[in-house]
């Protein structure tokens, strides 16, 4: 069994632009504390795991019965009922991921790049 | 225009492309590309104008960026580049080897990245035509009806968007070359309505912003000379903009039947009659193609009328079926109405006029109070004209609505 964990909303957390320093460098903290928990236990591997960019930075496609794409600017709202799957891939650029996207069956798709917080 | 307006003109996408390809920086490039014009403004007049304008000012550009890129905090996390892959370039350049050089390849990677279809549609219309063309920003402002600050926000959120949602600065593969040349097509129509409809404000139409477009589909088909939806769309352009000396006369719209032909560009006309029997638009077309070429063969109908009453409405009707199969809208169904009633009478019209709702036009309202002011249903008429008026925006055109409406 696998499972997809979508970290959505700030919940009680400050918006990461508002914390100060060390406010941040704690919250990567218990990051780090997660993956060496995770690394640690039998039976659990970390498959992926990705910040992603600011959610205006997203792209919706949508195929249509005649095989039509239609993108959109934004972040697909109905995310979290809808989800039905995912992919981590790396690629050159959008039109490379929309190229590629266009053999799935014409589910909507919400294209999201990541951010490398590597430094 | 003097001589910096002119090369600012005629080579600014070329410039713009040349330092996205060399640096990635769409954040710097403008800026950079602004104040060469700015310091040639300066120098050009004491020094001379240098041999070779558009060199010097690529020159003066770089140097503008290299000094930000050094400049900038090396520390600090750096900022995202362009997506332009080595490899796809070459790939892109191979597509273009027939079409021209790699500079000419290097404008079309930008203006399909200005009209990327992930693009709000107005923002990539704004954007071509800041960036390809060069057009300064309170003119993109006035064309879109919006305030210089909201349009200077929408250009820059606009590129922080490219970057950040990786749309490439690239020529995609032979086989989705066309469906992106339709977006770019898409993209530049919608500039070129932006200046003729429908405005909220005194200003009826800004001709000359509208013109801006037409020359951007003129880049596109300086490297993609046959592509049948820019074809189209050019001769489309051109039949309806030249009229717009006789559109409005003493800041009053004047309708069609009423212009005074003589004061259309007929040069324009006989363009766009040329660019319509290309063979490049005999074969079968998109659907987009296909529309373009159809509204411009109505278009061209009313153009080559020596006057209004010769105007060959059966034919227009006919246009409009064929429109109806390949693009169905409302707005196409109203001018088939108004047609018709021309052709066959005012009662067929009203006939055609049944069912046609468009959200928030007046224009539904607006021709069947015309024709029941012709069919002498005064009453049903002035009901009519008062609906139409409720509903119109347009200071010119609520004006253009009340006179009748009061000449009833």
């Amino acid at each position: 069994m696998k499972y997809l964990v979508l970290l959505i909303g700030d919940g009680a957390e400050k918006p990461w632009p508002e914390q100060t320093e060390a406010e941040q460098t704690a919250a990567m903290a218990k990051f780090g504390a997660f993956d060496a928990a995770c690394r640690a236990r039998d039976g659990i591997e970390l498959l992926a795991g990705e910040a992603l960019s600011d959610s205006r930075d997203a792209t919706v496609m949508r195929t249509s019965v005649d095989g039509r794409v239609a993108l959109t600017d934004g972040p697909y709202t109905e995310v979290i009922e809808g989800m039905g799957g995912f992919y981590l891939l790396e690629a050159p650029d959008l039109d490379v991921v929309v190229d590629l996207l266009r053999v799935l069956p014409a589910y909507d798709i919400q294209i999201h790049p990541t951010i490398d917080v590597s430094g | 225009m003097d001589q910096l307006e002119e090369v600012v003109r005629e080579e600014w996408g070329r410039l713009v492309a040349l330092l996205l390809s060399q640096f990635r920086r769409l954040d710097l490039v403008e800026d950079a590309l602004g104040d060469a014009v700015e310091a040639a403004s300066r120098t050009w007049p004491v020094d001379g104008t240098p041999g070779n304008p558009a060199a010097w000012l690529m020159t003066a550009a770089r140097r503008r960026v290299l000094d930000r890129l050094r400049s900038e905090d090396v520390a600090r996390r750096k900022e995202p580049l362009l997506r332009i892959d080595a490899e796809r370039h070459e790939e892109g350049a191979r597509t273009m080897a027939d079409a021209g050089s790699l500079v000419e390849d290097d404008v079309l990677r930008l203006v399909l990245m200005c009209a990327h279809p992930a693009l709000v549609p107005e923002a990539a219309s704004a954007l071509s035509l800041r960036l390809v063309l060069g057009v300064p920003t309170p003119d993109i402002a006035r064309l879109f009806l919006v305030p210089e600050p909201t349009m200077a926000a929408r250009l820059t959120r606009a590129k922080k968007r490219i970057v950040g949602a990786g749309i490439p600065f690239a020529v995609p593969d032979a086989s989705a070359l066309p469906e992106r040349l339709d977006v770019v097509a898409q993209t530049s129509y919608l500039a070129f309505t932006a200046g003729y409809s429908p405005g909220t404000g005194p200003d009826l139409l800004r001709a000359a912003a509208s013109g801006e477009a037409i020359r951007l589909v003129r880049v596109v088909l300086g490297l993609r000379p046959d592509e049948p939806s820019l074809v189209a769309l050019l001769a489309l352009m051109l039949l309806q903009h030249s009229r717009r000396d006789a559109r409005v006369r003493d800041g009053r719209l004047v309708l069609l039947t009423d212009q005074d032909r003589t004061r259309w560009h007929h040069d324009e006309v006989a363009e766009a009659i040329r660019l319509l029997a290309r063979p490049c638009l005999a074969g079968p077309l998109s659907p987009l193609a296909a529309s373009y070429v159809l509204q411009a063969r109505i278009a061209a109908e009313h153009a080559t009328a020596t006057a209004a009453e010769d105007t060959r409405w059966d034919r227009i009707v006919r246009w409009y079926d064929l429109l109806l199969q390949v693009a169905p809208s409302p707005s196409a169904r109203l001018a088939r109405a108004v047609a018709v009633a021309e052709d066959s009478g005012t009662a067929a019209g009203l006939t055609a006029l049944e069912g046609i709702e468009i959200a928030d036009s007046h224009r539904p309202a607006a021709v069947r109070a015309e024709l029941l002011a012709r069919a002498g249903d005064v009453d049903a008429a002035r009901a009519a004209y008062d609906q139409a008026v409720a509903a119109c925006r347009n200071d010119v055109e609520r004006e253009f609505l009340v006179g009748k409406r009061d000449a009833l």
